[in-house]
């Protein structure tokens, strides 16, 4: 796994190979090399910035407790009038100057590459692993693809965004609280095993 | 465990919330006496029954919320923006 300086601590905190118990199914840990930025709308202008961000992008910001876009740029509701768009990580800071470009003084545009990091936890045994870790409801009847929550993982702040049915999920958490994150996540992890590639 | 249904994030446990007291009381003017804003800071009623209290969802949304709880059976009947103004049940 080859990810850049600002997840690279993150990344390292992950061992390559099978991890865990054997024979069943392994569930799967990464981290994303992807830039993170959080546009909050000014007040008053939310219709402005999304008005800006379709025209950019070509997608709707997501009402609250969803997602949009895809793996190009994703869209995540995290509080009213407020989003992290996540991209595969490019140049530094050139997301961030992109979207504040888009929208203007609609909208507050603070790069979070720094500050926060993508865990991804897919297979199909993976929503079974996530259940031991948060409160929030994932049943397939509640949750699923696209849907996106803020909660604790851990005592921690975690944003939960499921990007598939397989399902994958997206785990972003505060860089600086990431070790814990991860020490708490491989050990629920344990019982299933889990695949570091 | 007391649950609130975040009029944004949906149905979350009271862990993902801090509390953050009486949601009646107004701040003074800014030339009121200072009994006045002792009062504000210091002074409640702590009754038994229902009470509009703050909520704020710091693991959610991070937004303040109105929550109109029971202070005895710690029943939650209503849960509404900062902006609204909840109804309150006589008793
Ligand atoms: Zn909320």
């Amino acid at each position: 796994m080859s990810v850049s300086e600002p997840h690279a601590a993150v990344a390292a905190l992950l061992k390559p190979g099978a991890h865990g118990a054997t024979g069943g199914q392994p569930v799967r840990l990464a981290v994303r090399d992807v830039d993170i930025v959080q546009l909050l709308a000014r007040k008053g202008r939310a219709e402005d910035a999304a008005a800006a961000i379709k025209a950019a992008y070509g997608f709707d910001l997501p009402s609250p407790g969803r997602s949009a876009g895809g793996d190009a740029l994703a869209a995540l509701w995290v509080q009213p009038d407020g989003w992290f768009l996540i991209a595969p990580r490019g140049a530094e800071g050139a997301l961030a100057r992109a979207v504040k470009a888009a929208v203007g003084d609609a909208g507050s545009v603070i790069d979070q590459t720094h500050g926060r990091s993508v865990i991804t936890l897919s297979g199909a045994r993976a929503t079974w692993v996530l259940a031991k870790e948060c409160r929030v409801d994932l049943h397939p009847a509640a949750f699923g693809p696209g849907r996106v929550a803020s909660t604790q993982i851990a005592h921690l702040a975690c944003t939960i965004h499921q990007r598939d049915a397989a399902p994958t999920y997206d785990l972003i958490v505060f860089t600086t609280f990431a070790k814990s994150f991860m020490e708490s996540l491989t050990h629920a992890a344990e019982e299933t095993g889990y695949v570091v590639s | 465990m007391i649950r609130i249904d975040c009029p944004w994030c949906g149905m979350r446990d009271e862990a993902e919330f801090t509390y953050r007291g009486d949601a009646t009381v107004t701040r003074p003017g800014a030339n009121a006496p200072e009994e006045a804003f002792h009062d504000f800071v210091y002074a409640r009623q702590n009754p038994r029954g229902w009470h509009v209290e703050w909520w704020y969802h710091s693991s959610g949304c991070r937004q303040f919320l109105k929550v109109v709880r029971h202070t005895m059976t710690h029943e939650v009947r209503t849960v509404a923006r900062a902006t609204e103004t909840p109804e309150v049940p006589s008793e």
